[in-house]
């Protein structure tokens, strides 16, 4: 039990302190969350939305259904893809990827795809056809109508992205498997806290935990600035 | 318009990725078992080759099977593993080539203090083995795959069968510092490499029954991944590496290594009395 208090006064010691290690791997962890989290929106926000709100697009349900198994797939298992892709055997090996944060960016990229997909999927399936319609005999574009859209769901979108950087940012199987854990390279906070724990240190392993926590209350009030905002 | 931004994103985004990883130093890598960095030992022997040479050294420390299998794919330039038989298979089969030794630390098996089968004071690990299976004492199998499961495999076979399926023998499927939480927790008996062992001792009750069998022995090996096989393989870099690994000023190194006072690892030199 001691240890609990132990890891606390440890994530304090080591940003006190400033340790290197510490550092790099909050770096490395928010980074490569950021990025993977990023390009995933970029792609699955306006694919979800278009999922949910027209649903003449052919083999929807397929699609949903695809995304839907996909949000399962774990970590270590979306490691192997990743790594039978870019490692020296792979198709990609030319490029030299495997244990860099780029590996783990392309792997936490698959992680949050699905999630952030099927979930505005799931908020965008509800707002009713007539929203839609009425943009469009206004005279929107399709794109315009799904902007306008994606407007009135937005705290269900603030809510699926900080899912996808909760999940990514505490991953495991992706950052060991394709990261390879190396110190001041591809380190995270949660694969540290997985080699301290390996290591017998436990209060060393907690540290990262709780930094973890710091980050994704950072990640939070960040999110729900904008809403504050617009909504007096 | 929406399009554009998009493509300027992710430009963007994987330029940001390419500058992020820069490999220009020479880079050898090295797999390795969890037991030779979570001690410290790497940590100790590396940063002066790195002075000393420029060349950056990146470890993956993974389970044996999995330093073996990084190896024979050509995704390491060396390997240093402790599990002779598949080591002798690896240059066989010419993944591998130049295998030394580089030095041998224990293992010993731990019991819970009641010690319900009686090993304490033991010198024969097959014997307290068959004692256990005897008594059904509830034994901890890394069950992984590992070095130190291959050779928690080997000392079963001596003491008359592995007892794969009895409600005795639990099988883990874990590293080893999980698995002698697990043990603890469930008053087992665990075979243990006495790195890890002594790592964890401050949370846990198991103690030391039986050490010292010749039998538990367990002797490291470092071997160059074959450029034949994987041309592209930093081999001069590696075999620099590995000429340090087995100087008389390294072996000294590791044999004044300490943690929590006691020695974990002796130096190759000393495999032969």
């Amino acid at each position: 039990m001691i240890f609990l208090w132990e890891g606390l006064a440890e994530a304090a010691r080591l940003l006190w302190t400033g340790d290197a290690r510490t550092y790099h791997a909050v770096l490395v962890s928010l980074s490569c969350t950021t990025a993977a989290v990023s390009l995933a929106a970029l792609l699955a926000v306006p694919y979800g939305a278009w999922l949910g709100l027209y649903s003449s697009t052919p083999y929807r349900r397929v699609q949903v259904f695809t995304l839907r198994v996909a949000m399962s797939v774990p970590t270590v298992v979306l490691g192997l893809l990743v790594f039978a892709f870019l490692s020296r055997r792979g198709l990609l090996g030319e490029l030299d990827l495997l244990y860099t944060r780029t590996a783990i960016i392309v792997g936490e990229f698959l992680l949050a795809f699905p999630l952030l997909g099927s979930l505005v999927y799931g908020a965008t399936a509800r707002v009713e056809a007539r929203v839609v319609e009425t943009a469009l005999t206004l005279g929107a574009r399709r794109g315009q109508a799904l902007v306008k859209v994606l407007g009135e769901v937005r705290p269900a979108l603030v809510a699926a992205m900080l899912a996808a950087f909760g999940r990514c940012v505490t991953e495991l199987g992706i950052a060991i498997t394709v990261g390879g854990n190396l110190p001041l390279h591809t380190r995270t906070l949660a694969s540290t806290a997985q080699l301290e724990l390996s290591r017998g240190r436990f209060a060393a392993a907690l540290a990262p935990g709780f930094l973890l926590l710091v980050l994704a209350a950072g990640a939070t009030m960040l999110a729900s600035w904008p809403e504050r905002n617009s909504r007096p | 318009m929406l399009r554009r931004n998009l493509m300027l994103a992710l430009a963007l985004a994987l330029a940001g990725c390419s500058t992020f990883s820069p490999d220009n130093p020479p880079r050898v890598r090295l797999a390795t078992t969890t037991s030779t960095y979570n001690s410290g030992l790497l940590q100790e022997l590396l940063p002066p080759f790195e002075e000393s040479t420029g060349i950056r050294v990146q470890v993956l420390a993974v389970g044996t099977g999995q330093a073996l299998a990084l190896g024979e794919r050509g995704e390491v330039d060396l390997v240093l593993v402790h599990a002779r038989r598949r080591e002798d298979e690896f240059i066989k089969q010419g993944h591998g080539m130049e295998r030394r030794d580089m030095m041998w630390n224990d293992f010993v098996i731990l019991g819970p203090p009641q010690d319900p089968a009686g090993l304490r004071g033991g010198k024969d690990a097959p014997a307290a083995l068959a004692r256990l299976k005897d008594k059904r004492a509830r034994f901890v199998s890394r069950a992984d795959d590992s070095g130190t499961h291959i050779r928690e495999l080997a000392l079963w076979e001596e003491a008359g069968g592995v007892p794969v399926g009895e409600t005795f023998y639990l099988e883990a499927g874990q590293g080893m510092g999980n698995c002698l939480t697990l043990a603890d927790e469930k008053e087992a008996y665990i075979l243990a490499d006495r790195g890890t062992y002594v790592a964890f001792s401050s949370h846990l009750d198991l103690e030391v029954m039986v050490e010292g069998d010749p039998a538990l022995r367990n002797p490291y090996g470092v071997m160059l991944i074959n450029p034949r096989r994987h041309p592209h393989v930093q081999f001069a870099a590696a075999r620099k590496l590995l000429d340090y690994f087995t100087s008389a000023a390294v072996q000294r190194r590791i044999e004044e290594f300490r943690v929590a006072g006691e020695a974990l690892f002796h130096p190759a030199a000393q495999m032969s009395p």
